[in-house]
């Protein structure tokens, strides 16, 4: 419970400091990370489900969500290849599920992922295959945002006409 | 008069219960039959809940009960984070709500449940009522703040000090004077703090009146003497724990 209060109190603080603020200058946030993934891992650290939506709901929704999936194998090879030693809390070590952090991980960050395949239904978020290479999944991105903000800009000048 | 202050869930409660949540609860800690029992006293700033509750703590343990008390932000985990964020202003009311509520989640879950486990009797100075009417008057939105709490036990008891706004101002500067946040001056009613405490006491006294009802509070009048206020408490929290305890009591006097 305290780690999703935590994580919720950081995420409003930013949220009203560092998003709100230049959304209404009309800038283009980036946000790496939002509300999902405090969805996806604190649903898989036994907190209810209903009861983080309702936390979050003073979150501005995005106007595109984009989800990198990745299998399991893939991103602990990723992690094994750049760092040995994986984090506490990203392996899920709190739950004391087990006491090798790389098996911890496994098991945590596999339940994070399911969770996450029911957030791409419920929320409607593009999906990118992280598997592919950087280049590929970039201009796919690209091209999603490109389609999107053309549609977002038709409208807004619909609206100033009006 | 003791059956006309029963509460509805008072019978399961007495059984030895621990009750049940507000809303959705933890859900990796489903409440069982914990022997202990929760009392939570609230009421404003300077109303007088801490005097009330050492002199209840005394008499519970002379009687022989396990007490333990919480109090608001007093967790381990975010007691500092508090202080340091009150003194930085870059809190916003929503930031504000969100900390005091990890610091409840934290002594929940590390104080409160473990010692209904074992069987204390748990004595809340200010439970979540004071963050719902502290957050209610800044204009948060009061379903969102019922969702947020409703990871919080229902307290088997939770009584409630009423007083009247003059007599508050006059026990506040007879005793430690205005505080900044007690004034509710973040409110920007103006620089000046009686009127702002005024003000802001006014607000907040109505909303916790407001949920009188909601969650049953068993009203007592804060204007009245110490002791007074304390026989009362007493006669009350007995009449809730004696039925409980009536299948030990000979065993032990045997």
């Amino acid at each position: 419970m305290t780690f999703s209060l935590l994580h919720a109190t950081d995420f409003a603080d930013r949220l009203l400091y560092k998003i709100i603020p230049p959304l209404k200058a009309g800038m283009i946030v980036l946000a790496d990370r939002y509300a999902y993934t405090a969805f996806a891992r604190d649903a898989t650290r036994g907190v209810d489900r209903q009861w983080v939506r309702e936390l979050y709901s003073f979150a501005v929704r995005p106007d595109l969500a984009l989800y990198f999936r990745v299998p399991i194998d893939v991103s602990v090879d990723r992690l094994m290849a750049r760092r040995i030693k994986l984090k506490f809390y990203e392996a899920g070590m709190d739950l004391g599920w087990s006491a090798n952090p790389l098996e911890s991980f496994r098991l945590f960050q596999g339940k994070v992922l399911d969770e996450y395949d029911e957030l791409v239904q419920e929320f409607g978020m593009e999906v990118v295959d992280a598997r592919g290479s950087i280049t590929e999944q970039q201009r796919l991105v690209r091209s999603v945002i490109t389609q999107h903000l053309n549609l977002n800009h038709v409208e807004m000048t619909d609206d100033e006409l009006v | 008069m003791t059956s006309s202050s029963d509460a509805p869930n008072e019978g399961a409660n007495g059984n030895g219960h621990t009750g049940r949540y507000y809303g959705q609860g933890i859900p990796y800690l489903p409440l069982d039959s914990y022997p202990g029992k929760l009392i939570a006293v609230e009421g404003t700033d300077g109303v007088g809940r801490s005097t009330q509750i050492q002199l209840l703590r005394e008499w519970l343990e002379i009687k022989g009960y396990g007490v333990i008390e919480t109090g608001w932000t007093r967790s381990e985990l975010m007691q500092p984070t508090i202080e340091l964020a009150k003194s930085s202003n870059t809190l916003n009311k929503l930031t504000f709500v969100l900390l005091y509520a990890t610091d409840f989640a934290d002594r929940l879950e590390k104080e409160i449940i473990p010692a209904l486990k074992a069987g204390f009797v748990v004595l809340s100075d200010r439970y979540i009522f004071t963050a719902l009417a502290r957050a209610g008057v800044r204009g948060v939105d009061r379903q969102w703040l019922r969702n947020l709490y409703g990871f919080a036990i229902a307290p088997h008891m939770v009584f409630y000090l009423n007083i009247d706004v003059k007599t508050l101002i006059g026990r506040v500067l007879e005793s430690r004077g205005m505080d900044f946040w007690e004034s509710g001056m973040d409110l920007k009613h103006g620089d000046d703090i009686y009127d702002s405490f005024r003000a802001y006491q006014q607000k907040l006294l109505k909303e916790y009146a407001s949920m009188g009802d909601e969650f049953q509070f068993r009203t007592l009048d804060a204007r009245r003497p110490i002791d007074r206020i304390q026989d009362e408490l007493r006669r009350q929290v007995a009449a809730f724990l004696e039925p409980a305890e009536k299948s030990v009591e000979p065993a032990v006097k045997v």
